[in-house]
């Protein structure tokens, strides 16, 4: 049985000061995930280690932390292929609350500050409407739900690095989804929040939330979509506003 | 709250830590490399508008121009509708094609190699 060597970080606690990379020898055994390992080295050497999974399968996302750097899913990580020395730290820009287990209340605000629910109108808002598969607006659409909101994209992009109050690719995409859905009202409101400065616009189109996402959405895609709708918007606007300038009987008094 | 319990915000790591830098993804350092290009031109311009046939900063700043204008087409076609999941494909294409502007350039006008001897 081969080893790895797992640099933890820890401390920085009220009761636990000293910030720090604790080393746990681990016995690698074949298809063993990161979270295997967390698991042996807690039920071991180190029982209160904090982390957090729930499914271990992939699908809720609760295990995302950064390894060796990158942000990623420790249930879905195999360690054979990170070379012996693997380097485990807490997702980036979220408050850690103790060694790798971080506070996402920042990352759900900010979902809320997209106004990330459907506000159905018109037919919608009297009964469930469906949208067809094949129409070309669910197909916009489809590459952009299967979001589980694990805040891989947010631990990588770097402008929520740079600008905490950015809003961050999860939330952004989120808002895409109903922006570009017929049956959500809000469209003119959440296009506000979500192109205002701390919105689409922060994004320097790095594609690290497309590299990182492990769904595979490309959240940049959508939010380049949203700077596009938002460039029609104040467009229309404009030529709105200028041809009521010109046009006779506007309000403006006559020369 | 009690203190013991509250949270705090991740540290940054700090520029000397190889670990973030390895973690850079291919975007994020064309991403990089165009800020840095932007400023080399900065720098670069004011020389060679004094000095206009110092080959070395002719063939840099040729580099750099280059460099800088590939990834603002790269930054352009993505804005416009190129799928993002798509663009190392297009990073290295435009890098390519980037890469034979410069050559070509830079053999039209031979004179530029002049300083390597």
């Amino acid at each position: 049985m081969t080893e790895a060597v797992f640099h933890i970080r820890r401390g920085g606690e009220a009761d636990d000061p000293e910030e720090r990379f604790d080393r746990f020898r681990v016995g690698v055994r074949p298809r063993m995930t990161v979270l295997d390992a967390l698991v042996a080295i807690q039920g071991g050497e180190a029982p209160s280690l904090s982390y957090r999974y729930s499914c271990r399968v992939g699908m809720c996302g609760t295990c995302a932390l950064r390894v060796n750097g990158r942000p990623r899913w420790a249930c879905r990580t195999l360690v054979e292929g990170l070379g012996g020395e693997v380097r485990l730290e807490p997702l980036a820009h979220f408050p850690v609350l103790r060694d790798l287990a971080v506070d996402m209340g920042v990352f759900f605000d900010k979902m809320k500050r997209a106004r990330g629910w459907l506000e159905p109108t018109g037919e919608a808002a009297r009964e469930p409407v469906r949208l067809a598969p094949e129409s070309p607006e669910r197909r916009r659409i489809e590459p952009h739900i299967e979001c589980i909101t694990c805040g891989i994209c947010y631990a990588a992009c770097g402008m929520v690095g740079h600008d905490p109050g950015y809003l961050g690719p999860a939330a952004l995409n989120r808002a895409f989804t109903l922006v570009a859905d017929s049956r959500d009202g809000a469209g003119a409101e959440r296009l506000a929040e979500v192109c205002g400065e701390h919105g689409a616009w922060r994004c320097h189109s790095q594609f690290n939330c497309t590299e990182a996402c492990p769904k595979g959405i490309s959240p940049s895609d959508a939010i380049q979509a949203l700077k596009r709708r938002a460039l029609a918007e104040g467009a229309r606007a404009l030529a709105a506003s200028v041809l009521r300038g010109i046009a006779p009987g506007s309000g403006r008094p006559a020369a | 709250m009690d203190s013991a319990r509250a949270p705090r915000p991740t540290a940054r790591p700090p520029l000397w830590d190889l670990t973030a830098w390895r973690a850079l993804y291919p975007g994020m350092w064309a991403w990089v490399f165009q800020r840095l290009s932007a400023l080399a031109i900065l720098v670069l311009f004011p020389i060679h508008v004094i000095y206009p046939y110092a080959d070395w900063i002719r063939v840099t700043m040729l580099a750099c121009v280059t460099w800088h204008a590939m990834h603002g087409v790269k930054v352009l076609l993505t804005d416009f509708g190129f799928p993002a999941r798509h663009q190392r494909k297009l990073l290295a294409a435009l890098s390519a094609l980037g890469l034979v502007l410069f050559v070509g350039l830079a053999f039209l006008h031979r004179g530029y190699w002049r300083f390597l001897g």
